[in-house]
């Protein structure tokens, strides 16, 4: 069977990945715990890696971090004194080092332009761009999946088509242009939804942050009103952000999908009078959800990487911002903590989709 | 269950269709889109740029003041007078007694005194004006003193113009900060720094209601204000980086006044009758720096090239439309000493160009590497580019951020622009003619002369002479001196414009006034 045929090769390549112990076969939890040691090592390493070759690039750029703080006009006397604050007279190496030993204690460090600790920083605007990405992921999936299985099911019509078009379109149209684009139709023409930032200024501090999501933190504490702005405020860069997601996810349900609708046990249901849409959604997608759920956690992780323009256009307080502004400013504590938090989201995921990949489909264990 | 989402988001969109966002800001509150990209404290003895100055003049009441529409007439504000002795040695000042800070205490002349010791001590950018007049932390106590609750003096450790001295007073950096409740906060013997950076003690008439760094600022009105309840009972600025997004705003109504948008929008908006664009004159230029450890710029008649080789008519019209205006002197257009006409002294002219440089030995032309500042620079670089290669200079153009690059003289040809906060010409010349020290050693990267690596002994002692005269038409003279003089040497720094910074305003906000210095204050915005 070919689906079997892919997830045992998954599996294997898989099992490479994590060290590979394909031959042994010892107890399943085990044999888990190994494979997540030995995939939290590989992403440690990774990450380190990563690490020092941001660090070596904003060492290499010509941009000064000293500037970044003080601005260009400064005083012969306040640059020195800051430039030692910085540690910035040691070998580069030296602070290398020193750096991944505080981020060994929990102290990322204090960002240079915005005063605050990383730590701070990340707590505040990470939920930001988490909150967007999830409700992308979610506008992703509604529209992405059906499109993908409907296509699938009606190969080769009108429906097939259009949903190739939409996919290209979505692999080749700036999202910065479709984000001004689409403000300016829904924003200042329409007037559906709200312009910049998280919510309407004048709703900021009635909700207590809690969670650091502003939806919820607003539904918790019952604040409707701010709810409702909020969703309007967040519902154009996520369905952007959800749009650029569907053209991966249709393509690859499609494909799962025809994978499915060849095999014998669809031909013998269909044989016995199933109806289409019994035969699609109650067998063959019974079959393509775990595959489907690796794929959204695969999105997920894209959904970060878009968010750093769709933040900028939208003025949106999250990630993608935070290390753009970080880059341009040469702020290089903002840089290294927002690729070590895309790191671990990464590596999250990744473990995630692995434990649930094995919870959903019994012929993995 | 795909059904019941399907619904779910169908119903959600109704609901949002049929309650359309709430547009438009409300009539007490203004709204104030920016770039809040930098600012990492609103302390205010650790800044002196541009958009935090206007937030920090907001939140704290400086001794004396400068309306935008004059800058040279000094007015009262925490001082309600001030005197000089008759040796220009002492300021004394005189404090009102009516100025409470937001906890509620009274603004007294030790608080006075210990935020301008502050400042000092702590020696951050704040201190770059005040500490030009000879402050230093051993001397500071001694010098700025409170005599009583309502009087303070300060005695100048070297011959200054005391104008120059009121003039800094009145920078937002020397906002007057409240000592009881900072100290209370003090951390280290940071002087309450750290505190400061998220929370205000000022008595101007915003307090600070919330700040989350590169995202919002929101200022809520002191009720008990010495000067009258502002009408504003909420400002807010909000971060919005990218100016098409802030621009559709504008035009919805849910931004009032906008700063930092594109030359593009800007010509957008200027069509628009529900807008207001105030182009304000900054004490600053946009200018072509050549590196003089670089054996062909060194030659005067190559730099005397660069004056002819530039366009700058062409873009005066557009990318510089809302942003500069052509002037070419280094006194800023009416200050004492500047030229009364529009200082144009040179066109854009190839064949003379191309004449000089064949007399300085280059009748092929000559070929160098052109940076600008940063991206603000970038479109004017573009067009020096072009308009150069006509004239016989070939400029490899390589963007990015090169202004540390050019405080290192690391650099051949560069374009840049520049402001300074005090209002006269003395600022600005300090900035772009005083080298003491041409010595790489002396790393002097604040002054515009030494990053061009250039000195010239008698425009440093005008300079210093124009400190220390108090009298004015003295001191007029002098400045038209340094001014013919900076002309005839073909400097290394080619002056084309004059900076202005774009605020757009929506017609309904009055009272709203981007100021020179950056001090502008929010006290008498209305909105009809």
């Amino acid at each position: 069977m070919a689906s079997a045929d892919l997830t045992s090769k998954q599996e294997a390549s898989r099992r490479s990945t994590a060290g590979g112990f394909a031959d042994a076969a010892p107890h399943p939890l085990i044999s888990l715990l190994r494979r997540l040691a030995g995939r939290v090592v590989a992403v440690v390493t990774t990450l380190l890696g990563l690490l020092f070759l941001t660090f070596s690039m904003g060492r290499l750029l010509p941009a000064d971090p000293v500037l970044a703080i003080t601005g260009a006009e400064v005083s012969k006397e306040v640059y020195d004194r800051v430039y030692d604050e910085l540690g910035l007279g040691q070998p580069i190496w030296m602070q290398f080092l020193s750096y991944v030993g505080k981020i060994a204690t929990g102290d990322l460090g204090m960002s240079a332009t915005t005063g605050q600790p990383i730590l701070t920083d990340l707590m505040t605007i990470f939920p930001a761009t988490i909150e967007l990405a999830i409700i992308a992921m979610i506008i992703g999936a509604i529209v992405g999946i059906p499109l993908g299985i409907t296509a699938a099911v009606r190969r080769g019509t009108v429906i097939d088509h259009i949903a190739r078009i939409v996919a290209l379109a979505g692999h080749s149209v700036p999202i910065f242009w479709t984000g001004l684009m689409a403000l300016f139709v829904f924003y200042a023409k329409l007037k559906l939804v709200g312009a910049s930032g998280r919510i309407d200024v004048f709703y900021e501090g009635l909700v207590t942050p809690m969670t650091g999501f502003l939806l919820i933190d607003a539904a918790i504490q019952g604040q409707w009103d701010v709810f409702h702005n909020a969703l309007g405020h967040i519902i154009l860069p996520a369905a952007i952000l959800g749009y650029y997601s569907v053209a991966y996810i249709s393509r690859m349900s499609r494909s799962f999908m025809l994978e499915q609708l060849s095999q014998e046990y669809i031909i013998t249901a269909r044989a016995k009078g199933l109806g289409t849409r019994k035969v699609v959604w109650r067998h063959a997608f019974r079959n393509i959800r775990v595959q489907l759920l690796t794929i959204l956690a695969l999105t997920f992780g894209g959904l970060l990487e878009g968010a750093v323009l769709i933040e900028t256009v939208f003025g949106w307080p999250g990630l993608g911002q935070y290390l753009t502004r970080g880059l341009q400013m040469n702020d290089m504590n903002v840089v290294m903590g927002s690729v070590l938090t895309i790191g671990a989201v990464f590596l999250t995921i990744n473990i995630l989709s692995d434990v649930l990949y094995r919870i959903l489909d019994p012929r993995t264990r | 269950m795909l059904k019941q989402l399907l619904t779910t988001i169908a119903m959600t969109g109704a609901l949002m269709a049929a309650q359309p966002c709430l547009a438009a800001s409300p009539p007490n509150m203004l709204v104030i889109g920016t770039n809040l990209t930098g600012i990492r404290t609103l302390d205010p003895a650790q800044n002196n740029a541009r958009t935090v100055s206007e937030l920090i003049s907001n939140l704290y009441d400086n001794l004396v003041q400068l309306s935008p529409d004059d800058l040279k007439t000094l007015k009262p504000m925490l001082a309600t007078k001030w005197e000089v002795s008759p040796d220009g040695k002492v300021i004394t000042l005189t404090l009102r007694d009516d100025a409470v800070f937001q906890s509620g205490n009274k603004v007294t002349a030790e608080d006075a005194a210990w935020s301008i010791q502050r400042v000092i001590k702590m020696g951050q950018v704040g201190s770059t004006d005040v500490a030009l007049w000879g402050f230093t932390s051993d001397n500071v106590e001694k010098l700025v003193r409170a005599k009583d609750e309502h009087t303070l003096e300060i005695e100048l450790p070297q011959t200054v113009n005391t104008d120059l001295v009121l003039y800094s007073l009145a920078g937002s950096s020397i906002g007057i900060v409240d000592k009881k409740t900072v100290l209370s906060h003090e951390a280290n013997g940071d002087f309450g720094g750290a505190w400061l950076s998220a929370y205000s003690a000022g008595s101007g008439p915003f307090s600070l209601a919330q700040w989350r760094p590169n995202d919002v600022a929101i200022f809520n009105a002191q009720p008990k204000y010495w000067g009258g309840k502002p009408a504003m009972a909420r400002v807010v600025a909000r971060h919005i980086p990218e100016s098409g997004n802030l621009r559709l705003q504008l035009e919805a109504g849910d931004v009032d006044v906008g700063q930092y948008v594109a030359s593009g929008d800007l010509d957008a908006l200027s069509t628009n009758k529900d807008m207001v664009i105030e182009n304000v004159p900054g004490l600053g230029f946009y200018y072509i720096a050549l590196n003089q450890k670089d054996p062909d710029l060194q030659k005067p008649k190559v730099r005397e090239a660069f004056q002819y080789a530039f366009d700058w008519k062409a873009i005066s019209g557009n990318i510089m439309r809302h942003t500069g205006f052509p002037w070419q002197s280094m006194i800023p257009r009416g200050m004492i000493g500047a030229p009364e006409e529009a200082a144009v002294r040179y066109d854009y002219d190839p064949a003379k160009a191309k004449q000089l440089l064949a007399e300085a030995g280059y009748p092929n032309g000559l070929k160098k590497v052109l940076n600008p500042s940063g991206a603000p620079t970038l479109p004017f670089a573009e067009a020096l580019q072009a308009s150069a290669r006509a004239a016989g200079i070939d400029l490899d153009l390589v963007p990015g951020e090169f202004t540390p690059a050019f405080r290192e003289r690391k650099f051949e040809v560069l374009l840049g622009n520049s402001g300074a906060r005090l209002p006269d010409p003395f600022a600005v010349a300090t900035q772009y003619a005083f080298n003491p020290d041409n010595s790489d050693e002396a790393r002097l990267g604040s002054y515009y002369l030494w990053r061009t690596g250039m000195k010239v002994d008698e425009l440093n002692t005008l300079i210093d002479q124009s400190m220390k005269e108090r009298d004015t038409e003295k001191r007029t003279d002098i400045f038209k001196k340094m001014d013919g003089i900076y002309a005839g040497m073909a400097s290394p720094l080619v002056i084309f414009f004059q900076r202005t910074d774009p605020y757009v305003m929506r017609a309904n906000v009055k009272g709203y006034h981007g100021h020179t210095t950056w001090s502008t204050r929010w006290h008498d915005v209305t909105k009809e």
